[in-house]
């Protein structure tokens, strides 16, 4: 059982695949992902703006109490990512979680978030890996 | 003015025998009994992951059926973990507005039925679908987050955070409706298996199922357990990470805030919170500014919680962590339980001639907080 | 003397990018698992192979590869008019890829978008297709995606090589451009050295037929023909890089042809992140253009099987320096890595038979 309706993914895809935040034009200040009135002020006038793919790991967590679809990837590190002009949870992926620091840098990737089964939608999404030197 | 006339509870833990109308049932009339009548104006039922796991909608009237309200009025109310407190709210506010002169608050959800991963993905529904629940996060992935970053922005280490669940569970040991009554170490908490890094098992509260159920009355024509004085709630942010400051519960401090505007907090001698995982115990102590930030987990190892400690005794009951968590049913359980320490009637850890109680559920990590003052009647 | 008439010359790569996942597996871990001799695998010229994530399929790699060809070509993604999408391991059997990587990078509505096949060269055919494209003024820019999560049957030889990476390429008008194309060939035929029925989840191929009549000869003929058509001969090149599906045989098609192994050194990757099937000439290409310097001569000619090859002569620009350094090189990709066992890797690959609810 997905909550994953066509019309959702189709809803969504745009701020899913460009990291597309919201911006208050009264207050200025950004968040993500979109929603209709700003979180801070109140004001329903937003307009939209593309977050930076890199940033800071403020925190994480290595998560093993993993749902059954996702058992390939177990554990799982969730992140809390700051990209400056606003912050977002998501995964954090490509590294093994001994390897992991608070403040590490990190950059956004695209990656399957959830499939619905071997017949259903893929959904995808962006997901931050830590940042390659050089 | 709102009384509470009765409570019912059933002891979290694997019900295998018993479904949630089962259970519901047990609760209400051990309430009922207690309240010495069946007289029932008002059903408000609060239940959260029935709507997901039964599956089961219109909650409240199959329930009142069931248990023998049929022709009673019925409403559920659901604020995911906080969905209690937040049915206590309504009860008091039906008697005050006169619409009902006795409600009838039952609180229920089963938690241990469905195999534990499925659970898992059920509860990570109590977030943001949209945002944090997009992703993976399990049970506790947020939670752990906060506790790493709790770690490194006040040096705190693991082990001053273990204290809490040791307290917990040497406060449920005498609790008869408790599911976890066995001590453990601090040293046997960072030992746990790991949940959501850095929270352990032993950080994390316990899958089980309960009820717990409350008659709430406007003018009680026998003596009451105790007065819901004031309850107040605010909403909060989607996700954490919209947070400047992520370590504060802005929606608790917001409630807080609205709280001693209602009433007058004369005194706190017992606190029921939400201590789901170790760490929203700790945030949720400085966030109602009974710690200082940053040193609320070590006023807790140094005993200032504990009974004769100086301080405010919290959860006596064992918390969410050893009384257990039956989500919808948890906020009942605390308001149960502050009535019955302001009454001098708690059948586990007594905190002796407590005047007034604060009951704290929220949920996730403060997308609802509700608070509830209670003063003693007698 | 390089024909002065090709329409090709009209057009020329404005970015190339592509994207290898992190971690790797060794040929010896391979071997070890279903008992082939280390002979097997030496005997392809192969290291190590690269493994795409659980979370990962050749559309994540195609964006990946896509936004770094579009960092290079420092253009808006909305004057991309056409985005050709070549792999044998589409996420969705129907559903284009295409559309998802088309907004994405932002160049929807008004574009063009497919998913093409044709085994390793279908994001070939795209780059020929683009190519008329540009010349001919219809679209200013157009994204070509090679990428592949190439399976394998677990055992079969085919696992050595079978890897996972992509690459991207922003064709446009060539002026600006960092290479110019001097011009192109096909060479098919209808020609079962590898194949896949709808349904199968492995490919089968003809093991040895997949060499003389398949590989060998679609590439000889598709850059005979190109040589002949420019009047070029192996020497006026400095880079080539023909289809890699092991170390082996593109060190042998150019020999065939003429070429010598110092010009075959740039562009070969397979030993160490394996056959990406829809990217191994063009992650190849793209190596070489990491390095090349202005005025160098690059012959490609990718191969898929059914069977097929294309040709180009590339001619780079000074223009390549300029845009080196705007995104990872592909040695970047190389280098960054994690060794992986081959239990993990059958977890990622999803080889391990698990019911799911």
């Amino acid at each position: 059982m997905t909550g994953w309706s066509p019309a959702r993914v189709w809803r969504s895809r745009i701020h899913r695949y460009r990291l597309i935040a919201a911006r208050c034009t009264s207050c200025g200040r950004a968040h993500y992902p979109p929603s209709n009135a700003c979180p801070y002020c109140g004001s329903r006038s937003l307009d939209n703006v593309e977050l930076p793919r890199v940033g800071r790991l403020l925190s994480y967590s290595v998560v093993y109490t993993t749902p059954f679809e996702d058992k390939s990837r177990a554990p799982i590190v969730i992140g809390l990512i700051d990209l400056g002009v606003a912050k977002l949870i998501a995964e954090v992926v490509d590294v093994t979680p001994e390897d992991l620091e608070v403040g590490v840098s990190v950059e956004a990737v695209f990656r399957r978030v959830s499939v619905d089964g071997s017949t259903g939608l893929i959904v995808y999404g962006v997901k931050f890996r830590p940042r390659r030197e050089g | 003015m709102a009384y509470i006339t009765g409570v019912g509870l059933v002891n979290v833990d694997r019900h295998y025998d018993k479904g949630i109308r089962g259970l519901a049932f047990e609760a209400a009339s051990k309430a009922l009994d207690s309240s010495m009548s069946s007289e029932v104006d008002f059903i408000v039922v609060a239940s959260s992951l029935s709507y997901l796991q039964e599956p089961q909608l219109d909650l409240a009237s199959y329930i009142a059926s069931s248990i023998g309200l049929r022709g009673a009025r019925s409403i559920a109310v659901e604020s995911g973990e906080a969905s209690g407190l937040a049915a206590v709210m309504t009860a008091k506010t039906l008697v005050e507005s006169g619409v009902a002169s006795r409600v009838l608050v039952v609180g229920v959800d089963k938690v241990s039925d469905h195999p534990s991963w499925r659970a898992y993905k059920h509860l990570s529904m109590l977030y943001d679908t949209e945002s944090d629940a997009f992703y993976s996060i399990g049970l506790g992935g947020v939670a752990g987050l906060l506790m790493r970053l709790y770690m490194h922005v006040y040096k705190v280490d693991r082990l001053t955070l273990a204290y809490w669940p040791a307290l917990m569970h040497s406060n449920a040991k005498k609790n008869p409706y408790a599911m976890l009554r066995f001590s453990i170490t601090p040293e046997k908490v960072l030992e746990a298996p790991p949940v959501a890094e850095p929270l352990t098992l032993l950080d994390t509260f316990p899958l089980g199922d309960g009820a717990a159920a409350l008659v709430v009355e406007g003018s009680p024509s026998r003596g009451a357990l105790a007065e819901i004085a004031a309850v107040e709630s605010a909403t909060g942010y989607q996700s954490v990470a919209l947070s400047d400051d992520p370590l504060k519960i802005e929606s608790l401090e917001v409630a807080y805030m609205r709280l001693v505007e209602r009433t007058t907090l004369e005194s706190i001698d017992v606190v029921e919170l939400h201590d789901s995982f170790t760490i929203m115990g700790v945030l949720e102590l400085e966030t109602l500014r009974l710690a200082e930030r940053g040193k609320a987990a070590e006023a807790v190892a140094q005993g200032y919680f504990s009974v004769g400690g100086g301080g405010p005794v919290v959860n006596p009951s064992g918390g969410l962590k050893a009384r257990g968590h039956p989500i919808g049913a948890t906020g009942v359980y605390q308001v149960a339980e502050v009535a019955l320490q302001l009454a001098g009637e708690f059948p586990g850890l007594q905190v002796e001639g407590a005047k007034g109680g604060l009951v704290v559920s929220l949920n996730a990590a403060g997308s609802s907080s509700y608070i509830a003052y209670l003063r003693s009647v007698r | 003397m390089a024909s002065m008439l090709a329409p090709e010359r009209g057009a020329g790569i404005h970015g190339w990018g592509v994207y290898i996942p992190r971690y790797r597996i060794s040929m010896a871990e391979i071997a070890r698992e279903w008992g082939w001799p280390d002979h097997q695998w030496k005997a392809l010229g192969m290291v190590e192979k690269a493994v795409a994530g659980p979370d990962e399929d050749s559309t994540t790699m195609g964006l990946e590869a896509s936004l770094n060809a579009i960092k290079r070509a420092g253009i808006n993604p909305s004057d991309i008019g056409a985005v050709f999408f070549g792999t044998e391991s589409k996420p969705y059997a129907v559903k284009p890829s295409a559309t998802i990587i088309a907004e994405a990078i932002g160049a929807t509505p008004l574009t063009m978008a497919s998913d093409l096949e044709f085994a390793c060269r279908a994001a070939s055919e795209g780059m020929r297709a683009s190519i008329g494209l540009v010349t001919s003024g219809i679209v200013k820019y157009a994204l070509v995606v090679g990428s592949d999560t190439a399976q394998a049957n677990p055992g079969d030889v085919l696992e050595f090589t079978a890897s996972s990476g992509a690459a991207a390429f922003v064709i446009g008008s060539s002026q600006g451009s960092a290479a110019v194309f001097e011009g192109s060939s096909t060479y098919v035929t209808d020609t079962p050295d590898f194949w896949r029925r709808e349904g199968s989840p492995y490919p089968r191929h003809g093991e040895g037929f997949t060499g003389e009549p398949a590989y060998f000869a679609h590439i000889v003929g598709a850059v005979r023909s190109l040589l002949e058509k420019l009047g070029l001969r192996p020497s006026d090149f400095n880079h080539a890089v023909f289809h890699q599906p092991n170390g082996k045989f593109p060190l042998k098609v150019g020999e065939m042809l003429g070429f010598k192994p110092e010009q075959l050194k740039v562009g070969l990757v397979t030993p160490v992140i394996g056959n990406t099937y829809n990217g191994s000439a063009l992650i190849g290409l793209a190596r070489i253009l990491d390095y090349a310097k202005p005025g160098e001569r690059i012959l490609v000619a990718p191969f898929g099987s059914g069977a097929g090859s294309d040709a180009y002569s590339l001619v780079v620009t000074d223009v390549v320096e300029e845009k080196r350094g705007r995104a990872p090189t592909v040695d970047d990709y190389i280098n960054d890595k994690i060794v992986i066992s081959y239990s993990l890797y059958a977890k990622f690959r999803d080889l391990i038979r698990v019911v799911k609810e």
